[in-house]
């Protein structure tokens, strides 16, 4: 029990901390309020005037439902699941596998690094007005799927890269030395060995990049125009999707349009929640296994270097302007 | 693991686990692939990882071929010049420097690239004290039970599509600030040179102010998440070691926390500013689309990535092609504009490397 | 660059269409499916082969073509309208661009644009107005605003309800001060090339010398001057914006009075201040019926005409004259020449919604030429 009493520069000192902690919780308000307010907003708009058939009706000129925007925006992402997240995944590994320090590919791939994270920041709409210069108008194939897709992936690509390279960094080398002493080669060893441990990381950053795709408008507006109903082809047919619902129906001349629009926009809240949560619940459960099986070296790798846990908020820093 | 005939008492012989039970292919397409993966593995890797840069590549040469005939003539007043007009699109074509264009068309884009840079100032101003006061209260002493679900709803926060966020910004929160929060603000606003801008008229929600406030709830996931991390990272014992000695959350907060990560904190910031400065879409929906540079702060304005969305359709009304070419130079500056950002943040994170400051270092 | 049209969707259902087409036009009509003109039946409309037609541009027109779409989908269901609105500038671009099959516009075509595409032509749809819409508590009349005062409004000089020269043009009416604010169109509009049409005819020396008129135009610093996008937006913003003037297309006429707005009554060319219904509509519109060229390119606004509302306008079909196939060619047609046919989309079951007008006659056959030549 202490007899002296405090000073009054402790005083002063200790006042300016409290005013210190009392500020930094305002701060957590002020950004937690405005969300909660966005995301409470969003479902009432929509919950108001829900009606389940906007699930599986089509869009019509005056009203009708969103099925074929959210097929739509669903065939985008298995599009860009499997063309960025391939090409993605790929520069990942060589970026984090292949670039040999002393020799040609070791020193270009920090250009190539810088390349992909220069392209992970280039303003959307700018992609949007070149795929439509190059692919819509260029190379003719008009308002289509096949344009969107290549933009879209192209915008996603640098940060599946990034997210890639970031978790095969964290397996441990020790895998890769004792796969390489066992004889196994080099495809071998990733397949089976190395992709397999980064295999969480990897298909969390794709998450991410998905909930990017689903979620922009200007370079589709570009490439993809809008459509009421799915088209039959890749080319030369507009491809419908969720986004210009929102941003072009809330003030519609048909009054059953602005139901659509909020409808579209609690979908889209809806579907980015889900990836969200499929990502975290792929996190925990690889942690899981991973604390089990490390231990102690390997929880302080994981911390320094940005552990799993910490990917998806590392990998939304990287997400492109939209 | 089985023996080779299943007979009690043999030797066990153990086959090679991935051919056991499986079809195989013919021995010499499996010696092929075998010698070959490796080959192929490194072409394909090779060629996607060159995909961004040619991208990029091609985005800026596409951008920079049409914009040359506007480049051309517009010449340096594209940069500082006020005045943006299409010219009598129903009047005479005309000529200069072998470019046809309108007989009037003067394209200055200072009032659009203030417009950017504006808004964008404005959102990192607010987002940067609020993102790392929030990182601080994530981190310091709040239970996991609280601050993880409050950290999900910051991720939550960056992956909600922008558009989303300009339907609600122009239809509850432009308005909402509109009534209930510039009035205040601007009937109390003395005419110094500053706070000047503060002042009435207050507008309708739709202006630079609400577009800035907007913005910066984009860009404070993240901020934040960065920080967080960043601040999860500096190593305990200093932390603890200067608490023992007697300062307060503050000081340790100011005198080791910060400088351990300042470099980070930097990088994050930039990266925030290079988001605000392509948005688009809440932009294009929230900012009031107008071509001058607003007199006080709650006016309408435009951005480049907004003008650009807006005006790209209609620009083949111009058939000479030179309103099209004009808004190729127009996102060939913001392209510029963005490349610059990322370069720097990669200098500034870069130059100080991933250890933070020792402590009591500046 | 030129850019060349876009080539034929191959799905297997255009491929029969078109085949069937061919065999059946050869044999029905006995014409090569290039001829330059195709034949039209008793009915005045071809039948379509069956598909999609893309229509986008003017959102003045999309309610219009909406209806239309429900429409023709009625009588012929193997051929749908594609409808958007996304302002008339985009409607010319993306016809230029051949991205889209009919684009909508309330503009006609540039003489820049026809020079660099012959083959593009602007063919009158239908005959439609523009009321200049506002926000003023308290004012239900039809306030009297001539060209020259509102073209000071959106220059800036006038900048409160109850200025003088609103009141004196308007005795009798309470005005409120409060700031007026200017909306205006922030994508290619053709109810700006309308608006600004008018305030350059009525006011030469002013907007006429100084800004011109056209699809975007540079607006003059008027005080909280706002950009909306599309009739909708211009609508919604103005709703509200108390203190608001805007242009709004006359298809919107409905949600503006469900929004508690109100319009002017407009000053024409020869000094009267007339409103917009049908009778004074019609009385422009048939002003210049005898002026109307066979490719459809006039202005119908400010014209010296008794008793004639000063914003009027063709609606036009931007269309090319050379599509990559004849099928495509014919559900065009079929689509435009059941749009102007007085007694199908030209009738007053549609555009009465609208507040449209038909096409008379004269110029309603000039579109029909225009149309059969098509290919």
């Amino acid at each position: 029990m202490t007899t002296l009493a405090a000073g009054p520069a402790t005083r002063r000192r200790r006042a300016s901390s409290t005013v210190w902690r009392v500020l930094t919780y305002l701060a957590l308000i002020l950004i937690m309020a405005p969300a909660a307010w966005l995301l409470i907003g969003v479902l009432a708009r929509a919950w108001s005037h829900w009606q389940w058939s906007v699930l599986w009706t089509t869009l019509t000129p005056t009203g009708g439902g969103l099925r074929d925007q959210i097929l739509g925006t669903l065939i985008l992402m298995v599009g860009v699941f499997i063309i960025a997240g391939t090409v993605g995944v790929m520069a990942g590994i060589h970026l984090a596998e292949m670039a040999r320090p002393n020799k040609r590919s070791g020193r270009l791939s920090g250009p190539l690094r810088t390349a992909s994270d220069i392209l992970s920041g280039f303003p959307s709409i700018v992609l949007g007005y070149v795929g439509y210069t190059a692919l819509v108008v260029g190379l003719h194939w008009g308002f289509s799927l096949a344009a969107a897709l290549i933009i879209l992936s192209i915008m996603v690509i640098p940060y599946i890269a990034k997210t890639t390279e970031n978790s095969l960094r964290q397996v441990p080398t020790g895998y890769r030395e004792g796969a390489e002493a066992l004889g196994m080669s080099m495809g071998y060893s990733l397949r089976k060995v190395v992709l397999k441990s980064a295999l969480p990381g990897i298909v969390t950053g794709l998450l991410l990049a998905l909930a990017i795709a689903c979620g922009e408008t200007a370079p589709l507006i570009y490439t993809a125009n809008f459509a009421p109903t799915l088209p039959h082809s890749l080319t030369h047919a507009s491809f419908p999707y969720l986004t210009y619902v929102v941003f072009q129906y809330y003030n519609a001349p048909q009054a059953n349009y602005h139901a659509l629009s909020y409808d579209a926009a609690l979908i889209l809240v809806v579907i980015v929640l889900l990836l969200l949560v499929s990502s975290r619940i792929i996190v925990a459960r690889t942690q899981r296994h991973a604390e089990s099986a490390r231990g102690a070296g390997g929880g302080r790798r994981r911390r320094r270097g940005g552990g799993a846990e910490d990917e998806p908020l590392l990998g939304i820093t990287g997400a492109p302007p939209r | 693991m089985t023996t080779a005939d299943g007979v009690a008492g043999s030797i066990p012989v153990t086959p090679r686990a991935e051919s056991v039970g499986k079809p195989k292919l013919p021995r010499r397409i499996r010696d092929f692939a075998r010698r070959n993966e490796e080959h192929a593995w490194r072409g394909t890797a090779w060629v996607a990882v060159v995909l961004p840069l040619a991208a990029l590549v091609f985005a800026v040469s596409v951008l920079a071929v049409k914009a040359w005939p506007a480049i051309r003539v517009n010449g340096w007043y594209f940069l500082y010049g006020r005045n943006w007009t299409y010219g009598s699109g129903y009047g005479t074509v005309v000529h200069t420097g072998g470019v046809a264009h309108p007989m009037g068309s003067q394209f200055g884009a200072w009032a659009i690239i203030w417009g950017t840079l504006a808004s964008s100032i404005i959102a990192i101003v607010i987002a940067l004290p609020l993102s790392i006061g929030a990182a601080f209260a994530l981190t310091e002493r709040m239970p996991t039970w609280i601050s993880r679900p409050l950290g999900f709803t910051i991720e939550i926060l960056a992956g909600i599509p922008s558009v989303v966020i300009g339907l609600w910004g122009i239809l509850t929160f432009g308005p909402w600030l509109a009534n209930h929060v510039y009035p205040v603000i601007a009937d109390h606003m003395p005419d110094v040179p500053v706070l000047r801008y503060f002042r009435n008229p207050v507008g309708g929600g739709e202006g630079l102010l609400s577009a800035g406030i907007v913005l910066a709830l984009m860009i404070v996931p993240i901020i934040a998440s960065t920080t967080r991390d960043l601040f999860m990272q500096v190593p305990p014992l200093p932390k603890e070691g200067a608490s023992a000695l007697g300062m307060t959350d503050w000081e340790v907060a100011n005198k080791v926390t910060l400088p351990w990560v300042r470099s980070g904190i930097i990088g994050a910031t930039v990266l925030g500013l290079g988001r605000a400065l392509g948005e688009t879409i809440a932009i294009a929906m929230i900012g009031g689309a107008s071509l001058q540079i607003p007199h006080t702060v709650y006016l309408p304005f435009t951005t480049v990535a907004a003008t650009i969305l807006s005006q790209l359709d209609g620009a083949l009304t111009d058939g000479t092609g030179f309103a099209v070419a004009t808004l190729a130079e127009l996102a060939l500056v913001l392209a510029v504009i963005s490349v610059a950002v990322n370069l720097i943040a990669r200098l500034i994170v870069n130059r100080t490397g991933r250890v933070g400051a020792p402590v009591g270092g500046a | 660059m030129k850019i060349s049209m876009r080539a034929a969707r191959l799905t297997r259902g255009t491929v029969v269409a078109a085949v069937a087409g061919v065999v059946l036009g050869s044999a029905l009509f006995g014409t090569a499916a290039s001829a330059a003109s195709a034949k039209v039946p008793k009915s005045g409309v071809e039948t379509p082969s069956g598909g999609t037609v893309t229509e986008t541009g003017s959102t003045l027109m999309y309610p219009l073509f909406n209806l239309w779409s429900g429409g023709y989908n009625g009588k012929y269901s193997s051929t749908t309208i594609q409808t958007a609105g996304t302002g008339s500038g985009t409607g010319i671009s993306e016809a230029e661009n051949g991205t889209i099959e009919i684009g909508a516009s309330d503009a006609y075509l540039s003489p820049s644009v026809t020079q660099a595409n012959p083959d593009l032509k602007n063919i009158p749809l239908a005959i439609s107005a523009q009321v200049a819409a506002y926000n003023v508590p308290g004012v239900t009349a039809h306030l009297k605003l001539s060209g020259k005062l509102l073209s000071q409004i959106y220059q800036g000089q006038v900048t409160k309800w109850n200025a003088s020269q609103i009141a004196s043009a308007n005795p009798g009416v309470t005005l409120p001060n409060i700031p007026i604010v200017t909306l205006h169109r922030s994508d290619s509009s053709g109810d700006t090339f309308l608006w600004t049409s008018y305030l350059s005819k009525a006011d030469a020396s002013g907007w006429g010398a100084k800004i011109g008129f056209n699809t975007t135009v540079p607006w003059p610093a008027a005080p909280g001057a706002l950009g909306e996008n599309g009739n909708s937006g211009m609508v919604s913003g103005c709703k509200a914006t108390p203190g608001c003037i805007a242009y709004v297309g006359i298809s919107y006429l409905t949600q503006l009075l469900q929004g508690g707005m109100g319009y002017a009554a407009l000053g024409n060319a020869k000094g009267q201040y007339v409103a917009p219904t049908t009778q004074t509509i019609a009385s422009e519109a048939a002003g210049f019926v005898k002026k109307t060229p066979a490719n459809g390119t006039i202005s119908l606004i400010y014209g010296n005409i008794n008793n004639g509302y000063p914003i009027v306008n063709y609606e036009y079909g931007i269309v090319s004259t050379h599509q990559s196939s004849s099928t495509t060619a014919k559900n065009i047609r079929s689509v435009l020449e059941w749009a102007s046919n007085p007694k199908d989309g030209g009738s007053s079951q549609y555009l009465s919604q609208v507040n449209f007008q038909p096409l008379p006659p004269k110029v309603q056959a000039q579109s029909l030429k225009q149309i059969l030549s098509i290919t």
